[in-house]
């Protein structure tokens, strides 16, 4: 996995490259004219999204945009809502009140147009135990025109899965190694990963998923990544948005809120905004 | 909770609180009825159906019982591993203890059961059962279910095998004791020593599962540990891999449990001979019955959403998520259930052929056959195997998929009261046949307007239709171009039918517009419309 070098991994390498490209009209750098219809047209946007179970509010008048390329963190403790506002992206929940658009289409009415574009790691490591790998591979292949062969079994090689062997055999950091090349390997638009560290082990968290994030936001393409390890989520984020009980207390580039915080940790930050230790 | 007892009686008791209390009240409300309709002094003729409509309830029970309190319920059955709860491995408590508290709860809830039982029986249905002996037996089949459910077996699949195997001997030592009228004292000493025997080999095998013993006969797969994996060439489409996907996941089960059963079933007659037409076509029918059957019972996998996600009735994310439609993931369920049927029946047909022909009771059916042909003309006959064949297909698809439609919807509540609602017609089916078949008025009326009943019944499932339709269009699941083109299909396969119907069967004793209902009402419709409303229903919640 190559990975990308150091002075690379902050977005304002990007505005500088974007500047290059006007000036000296590279080729290669092509892609990155999505970075200027981030603007025009947000990858995500939510408006005003409300949900109850029962008698518990999961979101509450939820507004969120996230413009097109760039790493975004969502934070929370536990039950706050980041699950139930990433099944909301994935058209899974239906809005009670309010809107969801992804690549301005509404997920619920066009699942497949919405789905095609969005590579998602579910929490629940939910891959059905009786497949093999390479069974999982070539089932998840047929609904991606853009699967890449080649990026399958680098990926493959990288997360050291046995081709032949079965999912339930796997351990829980194998069975989300495979969730994530499954997810990875058709070059979604749109990456979602609903608490990859709960089942990545540190090495893979450090050496490859940051690696595979940055990768995809340098390439012009969006991760939304849910965490409650800050210290992670300061490390890759570009964007952080922190929800408490629902409700979205704050959203803005991690720089702007390290500015505005004095410098402090993003750990002292939520602490105080939200009045939790997370763990 | 001051012990592992309480904390297991806590786990199995708590949330099955109203199985008593639903029990009492059933057989309160029953005992109610005599009284209530026929007078305090009147007498009640105890018929078959009523017997059955008042001891479902206390089967069922004593089924979900057995489940319950061997782990069944959540555990993988066919798996090689123990289904004995890993989770309970790691509490600070011996091995005995582990075997030892679901044995004594399951114990303490069939005792319960009986003496419920015991009073149904003698009062409101007076019946005359023993006192002991079937509560003692209910105690000991499901310790040793226990047993077997919590070994580690060296093959997959085995744990079903030898439970089965061992309950049906032990079933049917007891039978034979009842035939040979041994007393109460002798049966009560014959099963009660079983339970410290069971509890002992309860405590070895839940040690070893606690151990992680799991051993491997299956030199096969032994084998192929480490072989590097075949390549195979991609799926032409999305519809053929989710297609692949139903198919590994519920397609094998039917035909397998047609092959394990059915050569029991043709044996009947190397066992017993065929010595009259009469018996062996009640083979063949019992025979060609069996897939339909069966087909319930696999069903149950079939439309339920997600058999293996923790949340057991909403559909999985790695589903959910595929960019596919809703239909077509309907559509590839469908299919594999059409190919698990032609499997099924091949396997069927085959075993039948082959029963048949060793037996030589195959000259009882072609003697029939060359009867038939002459009577009704080739053509006809032809006519009869091919909508008979079609029909058994039919009725074997229907059975695997005709529950999608309330599986797919995956909500608990939904789930559960049709389960109930079904249950509760079946019960009430037996008394109310044999009430209609005691009177002569009913009869009488019957026979004179037995005409309405497929009438209403057509009118209700075309108004059901029309109102699927309407949702289906108004939800966008499926575009209107497609609802046409389905909807024109199925009128040409039910103008097929009857024009069949007709042909084979014109007489004036039958109206013609009889025929028409009858193809209405087999042509399937309904049901497997409502399916896609169901599963988007439970995709996007």
């Amino acid at each position: 996995m190559p990975k990308v070098p150091r002075h690379l991994r902050h977005p304002r390498h990007l505005r500088h490259l974007r500047h290059l490209r006007h000036l000296r009209h590279l080729r290669h750098l092509r892609h990155l004219r999505h970075y200027d219809s981030a603007v025009a047209e947000p990858v995500i946007s939510i408006a005003n999204l409300s949900r109850r179970f029962g008698e518990k509010i999961a979101l509450n008048s939820v507004d969120l945009s996230m413009p097109r390329g760039g790493v975004y963190g969502l934070v929370g403790a536990n039950g706050a809502g980041k699950t139930t506002l990433i099944k909301h992206i994935l058209g899974l929940l239906q809005a009670e009140s309010g809107s969801v658009r992804v690549f301005g289409l509404d997920p619920v009415a066009e699942p497949v147009a919405v789905l095609s574009r969005i590579g998602y790691l579910s929490e629940e490591n939910d891959l059905p135990g009786w497949m093999r790998v390479d069974e999982l591979i070539r089932y998840s292949r047929a609904f991606y025109k853009n699967w890449d062969d080649a990026y399958a079994e680098e990926l493959r090689q990288s997360f050291a899965l046995d081709p032949a062997a079965k999912i339930k055999t796997l351990s829980k950091g194998q069975k989300s190694r495979a969730g994530l090349l499954v997810a990875l390997a058709y070059r979604p638009e749109l990456l979602v990963l609903d608490e990859p560290s709960s089942g990545l082990d540190p090495i893979v968290r450090r050496d490859i998923l940051g690696a595979v994030m940055r990768t995809i936001a340098d390439e012009g393409r969006t991760v939304l990544f849910s965490s409650h390890l800050l210290d992670e989520v300061e490390q890759v984020a570009d964007h952080v948005t922190m929800i408490r009980q629902g409700t979205i207390v704050m959203s803005a580039p991690l720089d702007d809120i390290k500015a505005s915080h004095n410098g402090r940790t993003l750990d002292e930050i939520f602490v105080s905004l939200v009045g939790v230790t997370n763990t | 909770m001051q012990s592992s007892a309480a904390a297991f009686a806590w786990e199995f008791g708590w949330p099955r609180r109203w199985i008593p209390v639903a029990l009492g009240v059933y057989l309160v409300a029953h005992g109610l009825l005599k009284p209530l309709l026929l007078g305090s002094g009147a007498t009640l003729d105890l018929g078959d159906g009523y017997i059955a409509f008042a001891l479902v309830p206390f089967s069922f029970t004593f089924m979900y019982f057995i489940a319950v309190f061997s782990f069944g319920l959540n555990g993988d059955l066919a798996a090689r591993q123990s289904i004995y709860p890993a989770r309970l491995f790691t509490l600070p408590v011996s091995s005995a203890e582990l075997a030892g508290w679901p044995m004594a709860c399951g114990l303490a809830a069939m005792s319960m059961l009986w003496v419920i039982a015991r009073i149904a029986a003698l009062w409101p249905l007076r019946l005359d059962l023993p006192i002991v002996w079937p509560g003692v037996m209910m105690a000991v089949v499901l310790a040793w279910t226990q047993v077997f459910m919590w070994m580690p077996y060296g093959f997959r699949g085995l744990r079903v095998a030898v439970a089965v195997i061992v309950l049906i001997t032990l079933d049917t030592l007891v039978i034979l004791a009842i035939n040979y009228k041994m007393s109460e004292t002798a049966l009560v000493a014959f099963l009660a020593p079983q339970l410290p025997v069971a509890y002992l080999c309860a405590c070895l095998v839940v040690a070893r599962a606690r151990r992680g013993v799991v051993p491997d006969w299956n030199v096969f797969s032994r084998a192929r540990v480490g072989e590097a994996a075949k390549p195979r060439s991609p799926f032409r489409s999305m519809a053929a891999a989710q297609v692949w996907f139903e198919w590994r996941r519920n397609g094998r089960s039917l035909p397998v449990m047609v092959a394990l059963v059915l050569p029991f079933e043709v044996a009947t007659l190397f066992i017993t001979g065929f010595g009259s037409t009469a018996y062996v076509f009640k083979v063949l029918i019992a025979a060609l019955l069996t897939p339909i059957l069966m087909a319930g019972f696999t069903a149950a996998t079939v439309s339920k959403a997600n058999p293996f996600a923790r949340d057991a009735y909403g559909v999985t994310p790695f589903t959910a998520t595929k960019p596919i439609t809703t239909v077509a993931l309907i559509a590839a369920k469908l299919r594999m259930a059409m190919w698990s049927t032609l499997a099924t029946w091949i396997v069927a047909l085959a075993l039948i052929a082959i029963g048949f022909s060793w037996s030589g009771a195959d000259s009882v059916l072609s003697e029939w056959g060359q009867w038939f042909v002459t009577k009704v003309g080739m053509p006809r006959a032809i006519v009869a195997a091919a909508v008979t064949l079609g029909g058994l297909l039919l009725g074997t698809w229907m059975m695997l998929v005709q529950g999608l439609f309330v599986g797919l919807t995956g909500r608990e509540w939904l789930i559960k009261t049709t389960g109930i609602a079904w249950l509760v017609i079946f019960m009430a089916l037996g008394p109310i046949l044999e009430a209609i078949w005691d009177s002569t008025a009913a009869l009488r009326w019957l026979w004179n307007n037995w005409i309405f009943f497929p009438a209403i019944l057509v009118v209700l499932k075309m108004t059901a239709a029309i109102v699927i339709a309407k949702r289906l269009s108004r939800s966008g699941v499926i575009g209107d171009g497609a609802l046409a083109a389905g909807a024109a299909s199925w009128a040409a396969i039910v103008f097929v039918l009857y024009g069949a119907f007709v042909w084979w069967a014109d007489t004036p004793v039958l109206p013609r517009y009889l025929f028409l209902l009858i193809a209405i009402l087999a042509v399937p419709l309904v049901r497997i419309a409502a399916a896609p409303l169901a599963l988007n229903w439970n995709r996007h919640r």
